[in-house]
C-alpha cells in the first residue's frame, strides 16, 4: 500500500482524487422540463461558488482516504496458490481475468500462469513475444487484425495483419496450443503448415474474413491434425486450387465436430466429403459451399442425422419428384437441426423440403436466398422458435409483419439489400418493417437493417418499443438521406434510440445527421462500445461530443465526416482508453497527426495515404485515412509504403 | 478398528472419531460424517488414529474449530445417500452464504482436507464474488496490497489522468474546447441566417459592407433582454439543484465556460425553438458544459508552461482558421452533387461487392 503523508505531492493527490471520482470527462447535468416551456438549462451559479464546493468535497474525500494510511495494513488472508488458481479456473471472461491480474503482484503471477485463453483485439496492440512471455500456458488464442472498415474495401491491400509472427512465436512457446481463431488477418500456407506440424493436440481453427492461403494449406491441416474438431472458414478468401484437400483427412480420422467450407469457390471432392461425414459421429456443424449440388445433399444428411447446424449448397436442380421426396425425408430425419444457412440459387418448389425442421430452428440465414416475399413468408412463418434471422430485403414489410406475429423469440434480425446500387427501390421494404418487428418481438436486441427511407417518428417508436436493444445498425442506402416525411435530419430519431436503449453497445448511423445527434450519443450512450459513422455531422463539435461523452467507447470508425483536428487533439487522452479510431475522408490535418504521434507515445498514429508521402503536401492538408490505436509494443515494422507512422521525433517537435 | 471398551455403551452403538484442531481442542464426530473427508478417511484407514481422545487425528493448520464445524455440517448433510440432487443444490446454495473472509477460510480448509466437492463449491462462490469487480474493489474485498507498479499496471489501459504530461495537455485542450465552442456558436449563428433571415436592413447593409464585427455586436445588443431573462431563470434552477451537482463534480476542467454563454444561449435557443415545432418529435434537452476552470491543482511552473503552450497552439490554430472554413464549406457543397458511383462503390457506406454477412461483424 502506498504510504501517504501530508507531504504528498500534488500529482499523488490528483491521482487519488481521479481514482475516487472515476469520471475524467466533463460531467453532464441534464434534467429538464421539455414539454411546453422553452428550453432552460441549469448552470452552476458562478465559478467561485463552484470552486468552494469542489474544495470542500475534495477535502472530505481526501481526508476519508488518509485514515487507513495511518493504521497498519490488514494482513491479507493467506491463501495457498493452488487454491487461488482453482478459484481463477472458474473465471473466464477476459475483463475479469484482466481485473484479477491488476489486483496485486501475487495475483498477477498466479493469474498469468493459469491463463488458458487469450483474446487479442488488435494484433498490433502488443507483440507476440510480449504475449508468450506473460502467458506461458495458453491453450486458446483469438486475434483480430484489420479494422472493421476493411470489410467495405476502405483498407488497401497489403496493409498488414499478418499472423505469421504470432504463429512462429506460439509454435515455440505453446506446444499444447489447441485453438486458433483469427479475424481479418492474413494467413499463408506456410502458417497453416506450421500450425499443422507444431501443435500436437490442435483442435480448433476458425478463420473469419481472412485471406492469403490456398487449399494446399488446408490439406496440411487435414493431413496432420489428428485431433482436429473444428475447421471453419467463414467468409474467407481462399485460393481454391484443388478440391482434393478434403481427401487428406486420413481414414482413421473421426473427430470432426464442425466443418464450414461455405466460402470455397470450387467443388470439393464429394465422395471424400461423404466418407468424411459418415465416419465422424460427433459432427454437429456442416456448412457446405455453393458447388455442392442439391441432389447430393440428401446423402450427406442421411450420413449425419445428428447435425445441429447445416449450410446447404446450391438449392436448385431440375425439379424431380423423387429428388424432392428424398430430400424431404432426409431433412425429417435430422431431429436436432437448429440452424440452417446456404440456400444459394433457390428454386422455390424445393423449399417445402425443409418445412419439417422449421419449427425447431433457432437460426436461419437466408442472406443468399433470392426468393420472393410469398415464398419467404411461407418458410419463415413456420419458424416459431427462431432467434436469429438473416434475410434479404425481399422479405419486404409484409414479411416482417408476419415475422413479428410468428417469431416471438426473435433476438437478432439482419436485413440485407438485394440491389444496393440501384437508384430506385426494387422491393417494398421500408422503415415500417422494422417498426413491426420491434413491436411484435419482445426479445429483439440486435438489428442490422438496410433500407431506403427512414423517419424520426419510426426511430422513436422503435426506441420506445425496444429499450432492451443492444446492437442497432441502420444503413439507409443513400448517404445523407433526411427523414422522408419531414425532410429534417434524423438526429432526434437516433437520439431517441440512445436515450431509451440504455444498454446499447453498438450503433451504426446513417442518413442526414448534424452535430446534434452526436450530442445525444455523448449524453446517453454511456454503455456504447462501438460506433460507426458516415457522412454525418457539421463540425468538430460532433466528434468532441462522442469522445468526451461515451465512457465505454472502444472502437470508433468514421468516414466522410467534417471532423478535423480540434476535437481529436482535445480528446487525445481518450484515445488511450479505446482500442482504435479510424477516420477516412475527414479533415484531420497531417500536422495534427504529427502532434498526436509526438505527444502520445502509447498510441500508434498511422496515416494511410496512397497519394504519396504526406511530407510532400502542406502540413495543413487533410490526410486520406487515419488509424490510431493504443499499443504497448511500439511501432509496427511491417507497414506498406502507403502507411506512415507519426513518430516521437525530436526533429519534428513543435517549440 | 475401534476399541470397544472405549466406546460409550449406547443402545445404538454409534461410532465416533476424534479430531484435534490446531488450537489444541479436541472434538468427537460421528464416524460416517468424519469419514466423508478424504484426509480423515485416509488417516483412519492407514494409521488407525482417531479412535480415542488420546489418539485424536491432528487436522491441518488451516482448519480451526469454527471452520471445522462448518465443514462437518456440510459432510453431515452430504454423506446421507438419500438426498436428491435438487436438495443438495439447495443446501449448497444456502450453505455458502457467508462473508468473504469466512468463505476464504473455508475454501482453504476444505482444500487441506481434500474435500473436493466443497472446494469446488466454495471456489465457485469466490469466483462469483470476484467477477464484475474492479481491481480496487477486489483488493478491498480480500484485503490485498496494491503493490503493482505503474508499468506493471499498464495492460490493460484505463482512463489515465495522473500522467503530468497528459494533465498538461488536458488543460491545453480545455482552452481549445472553449475556443471551439465559441467558434461553433459563431458558425451556428451564421448558418442560422440562411434559412430564416431575421436581420434588419441595417444589419444586412453593414454585413455587405464588410463590418463582420458589428454584426455580432448588434445582435447581442438586440437580444440581451431575452438572454438576461433566460440566464436569471437558469440561475433559479441552479440554486435549487446545487446539491445534485455535487455528484457530478469533476477535478478536470470541463469544456465550456460561462463567458461564451450569451452567444451560446441565443444561438442554441433559436435552434431549439424551431425543432420544437416538428410534429411528433419529442427530443431531449440541451445540456451545458461548465468550465471547472480552477487552477489550484497544478504547480505554478507547470501552469506557466501550459499557458505558453496554449498561446502557441492558439496562434497556430488561428492562422489555420480561414482555410478550415473553406474546406468545411466545400464539404457542404459536395452534398448537392448527385451521387455518382465509382467502381468500388465507395460513396455508399455499408455496401460493397459482397455485403459483409459474417456473424458478429
Amino acid at each position: 500500500m502506498q504510504s501517504s503523508t501530508d507531504k504528498t505531492p500534488p500529482i499523488q493527490r490528483l491521482k487519488l482524487l481521479s481514482n475516487l471520482t472515476q469520471t475524467p470527462y466533463p460531467p453532464l447535468s441534464a434534467s429538464f422540463n421539455t414539454t411546453t416551456s422553452p428550453i432552460q438549462w441549469r448552470l452552476r451559479s458562478n465559478s467561485n461558488c463552484f470552486a468552494l464546493l469542489r474544495g470542500i468535497v475534495f477535502l472530505l474525500l481526501f481526508s476519508r482516504k488518509t485514515t487507513p494510511f495511518d493504521m497498519p495494513p490488514r494482513i491479507a488472508y493467506s491463501f495457498p496458490e493452488e487454491v487461488l488458481e482453482h478459484v481463477f479456473s472458474f473465471i473466464h471472461c477476459d475483463k475479469d481475468r484482466g481485473s484479477i491480474s491488476l489486483v496485486c503482484k501475487s495475483w498477477y503471477e498466479i493469474e498469468r500462469w493459469c491463463r488458458r485463453r487469450v483474446f487479442v483485439g488488435n494484433c498490433y496492440a502488443l507483440s507476440p513475444p510480449t504475449l508468450v512471455t506473460r502467458f506461458p500456458k495458453v491453450r486458446s488464442i483469438a486475434i483480430k487484425g484489420k479494422p472493421h472498415f476493411a470489410d467495405f474495401n476502405l483498407v488497401p491491400d497489403g496493409w498488414g495483419a499478418y499472423v505469421s509472427p504470432w504463429i512462429k512465436a506460439m509454435a515455440v512457446a505453446y506446444p499444447f496450443l489447441q485453438e486458433i481463431r483469427l479475424k481479418r488477418m492474413v494467413i499463408t500456407d506456410e502458417c497453416l503448415d506450421l500450425i499443422a506440424k507444431s501443435f500436437k493436440n490442435f483442435r480448433v481453427l476458425v478463420l473469419t474474413s481472412c485471406e492469403g492461403f490456398t487449399t494446399h494449406g488446408l490439406a496440411a491441416i487435414a493431413a496432420n491434425c489428428r485431433n482436429l474438431r473444428e475447421l471453419e472458414l467463414r467468409e474467407s478468401e481462399v485460393d481454391d486450387i484443388c478440391g482434393h484437400w478434403l481427401s487428406h483427412f486420413p481414414d482413421s480420422y473421426t473427430s470432426l465436430v464442425s466443418l464450414n467450407i461455405s466460402c470455397l469457390g470450387n467443388e470439393v471432392n464429394l465422395s471424400a466429403l461423404e466418407r468424411l461425414v459418415s465416419r465422424c459421429p460427433n459432427l454437429q456443424t456442416l456448412r457446405l459451399n455453393r458447388a455442392v449440388p442439391l441432389d447430393r445433399l440428401a446423402n450427406l444428411l442421411r450420413a449425419a442425422p445428428q447435425l445441429v447446424e447445416l449450410g446447404t449448397g446450391t438449392y436448385t436442380t431440375e425439379m424431380r419428384p423423387e429428388v424432392f421426396s428424398n430430400l424431404a425425408e432426409a431433412f425429417s430425419g435430422c431431429k436436432q437441426l437448429k440452424s440452417l444457412s446456404g440456400f444459394w440459387d433457390v428454386l422455390p418448389s424445393y423449399l417445402p423440403a425443409v418445412y419439417p425442421v422449421c419449427s425447431n430452428l433457432t437460426s436461419l440465414n437466408l442472406s443468399y436466398a433470392t426468393i420472393q416475399s410469398p415464398d419467404l413468408i411461407k418458410l419463415v412463418s413456420q419458424c416459431e422458435s427462431l432467434q436469429r434471422l438473416w434475410v434479404l430485403d425481399y422479405i419486404e414489410d409484409d414479411g416482417l409483419e408476419v415475422i413479428a406475429a410468428s417469431c416471438k423469440d426473435l433476438r437478432e434480425l439482419r436485413v440485407f439489400p438485394s440491389d444496393p446500387f440501384g437508384l430506385e427501390p426494387n422491393v417494398a421494404l421500408t422503415e415500417q418493417g422494422l417498426v413491426s418487428v420491434s413491436e411484435g418481438c419482445p426479445k429483439l436486441q440486435s438489428v442490422l437493417y438496410f433500407c431506403r427511407q427512414m423517419s424520426n417518428a419510426a426511430l422513436h417508436t422503435i426506441a420506445r418499443n425496444r429499450p432492451n436493444m443492444t446492437r442497432f445498425r441502420l444503413c439507409i442506402i443513400e448517404p445523407k438521406a433526411p427523414d422522408y416525411l419531414t425532410h429534417q435530419p434524423l438526429d432526434a430519431g437516433f437520439g431517441a434510440i440512445v436515450e431509451h436503449c440504455k444498454d446499447l453497445r453498438r450503433l451504426s448511423l446513417s442518413g442526414l445527421l448534424t452535430d446534434r445527434v452526436f450530442e445525444y450519443i455523448g449524453t446517453y450512450g454511456k454503455k456504447l462500445e462501438m460506433l460507426s459513422v458516415a457522412f454525418a455531422g457539421d463540425s468538430d463539435l460532433g466528434l468532441h461530443h462522442v469522445l468526451s461523452g461515451c465512457d465505454n467507447l472502444r472502437k470508433l470508425e468514421i468516414r466522410d465526416c467534417p471532423f478535423g483536428d480540434k476535437a481529436l487533439l482535445a480528446n487525445a487522452a481518450k484515445l488511450e482508453t479505446m482500442r482504435s479510431l479510424w477516420m477516412s475522408s475527414c479533415l484531420v490535418s497531417y500536422e495534427a497527426c504529427k502532434l498526436l504521434g509526438q505527444k502520445m507515445p502509447r498510441l500508434n498514429v498511422e496515416v494511410i495515404d496512397e497519394r504519396g508521402p504526406p511530407d510532400s503536401r502542406p502540413d495543413s492538408s487533410p490526410v486520406e485515412k487515419l488509424y490510431i490505436y493504443r499499443t504497448v509494443s511500439g511501432p509496427r515494422l511491417d507497414m506498406p509504403g502507403y502507411v506512415w507512422r507519426m513518430e516521437d521525433d525530436s526533429a519534428l517537435r513543435i517549440s | 478398528m475401534f476399541d470397544a471398551a472405549m466406546a460409550v455403551a449406547k443402545p445404538e452403538m454409534k461410532s465416533y472419531i476424534w479430531l484435534q484442531t490446531v488450537d489444541g481442542s479436541i472434538q468427537q464426530v460421528e464416524e460416517e460424517v468424519a469419514m466423508f473427508c478424504p484426509m480423515i478417511c485416509q488417516e483412519v484407514l492407514q494409521t488407525g488414529m482417531g479412535s480415542s481422545k488420546t489418539y485424536a487425528i491432528s487436522l491441518p493448520q488451516r482448519v480451526n474449530p469454527a471452520i471445522l464445524g462448518l465443514i462437518l455440517d456440510y459432510c453431515r448433510f452430504h454423506q446421507v445417500p438419500g438426498h436428491s440432487n435438487k436438495e443438495r443444490k439447495t443446501f449448497d446454495e444456502k450453505f455458502i452464504r457467508m462473508d468473504t473472509e469466512k468463505l476464504c477460510e473455508l475454501t482453504s480448509a476444505a482444500d487441506s482436507l481434500q474435500l473436493k466437492p466443497l472446494v469446488d463449491l466454495t471456489s465457485r462462490a469466490l469466483a462469483r464474488i470476484i467477477e464484475g469487480k474492479t481491481p480496487e474493489e477486489i483488493r478491498e474485498t480480500f484485503h490485498l496490497p496494491d503493490d503493482l507498479t505503474e508499468e506493471e499496471k499498464l495492460e490493460p489501459l484505463r482512463n489515465i489522468t495522473d500522467d503530468p504530461r497528459i494533465r498538461l495537455l488536458n488543460r491545453l485542450y480545455a482552452r481549445k474546447r472553449k475556443e471551439l465552442k465559441e467558434r461553433k456558436k459563431l458558425k451556428d449563428v451564421e448558418i442560422e441566417e440562411e434559412p430564416k433571415d431575421e436581420r434588419s436592413v441595417e444589419d444586412l447593409l453593414s454585413f455587405i459592407n464588410g463590418a463582420d464585427g458589428d454584426i455580432k455586436g448588434t445582435r447581442s445588443n438586440k437580444n440581451k433582454k431575452k438572454n438576461r431573462r433566460r440566464k436569471d431563470h437558469a440561475k433559479d434552477l441552479s440554486s435549487k439543484t446545487a446539491s445534485e451537482n455535487d455528484k457530478d463534480l469533476n477535478p478536470l476542467p470541463s469544456a465550456y465556460c460561462n463567458a461564451s454563454f450569451d452567444n451560446g444561449l441565443e444561438a442554441s435557443a433559436s435552434k431549439h425553438s424551431r425543432m420544437q415545432n416538428l410534429p411528433g418529435v419529442n427530443f431531449s434537452p440541451k445540456f451545458e458544459f461548465v468550465d471547472g476552470d480552477v487552477d489550484d491543482d497544478l504547480d505554478p511552473a507547470m501552469k506557466e508552461e501550459l499557458d505558453r503552450e496554449v498561446e502557441d497552439f492558439a496562434r497556430r490554430l488561428n492562422s489555420d482558421w480561414p482555410e478550415r472554413m473553406q474546406i468545411l464549406s466545400l464539404g457542404q457543397d459536395r452534398r448537392l452533387v448527385p451521387i455518382s458511383m465509382n467502381s468500388n462503390g465507395s460513396m455508399h457506406l455499408y455496401t460493397n461487392n459482397s455485403i459483409s454477412k459474417v456473424s458478429g461483424s
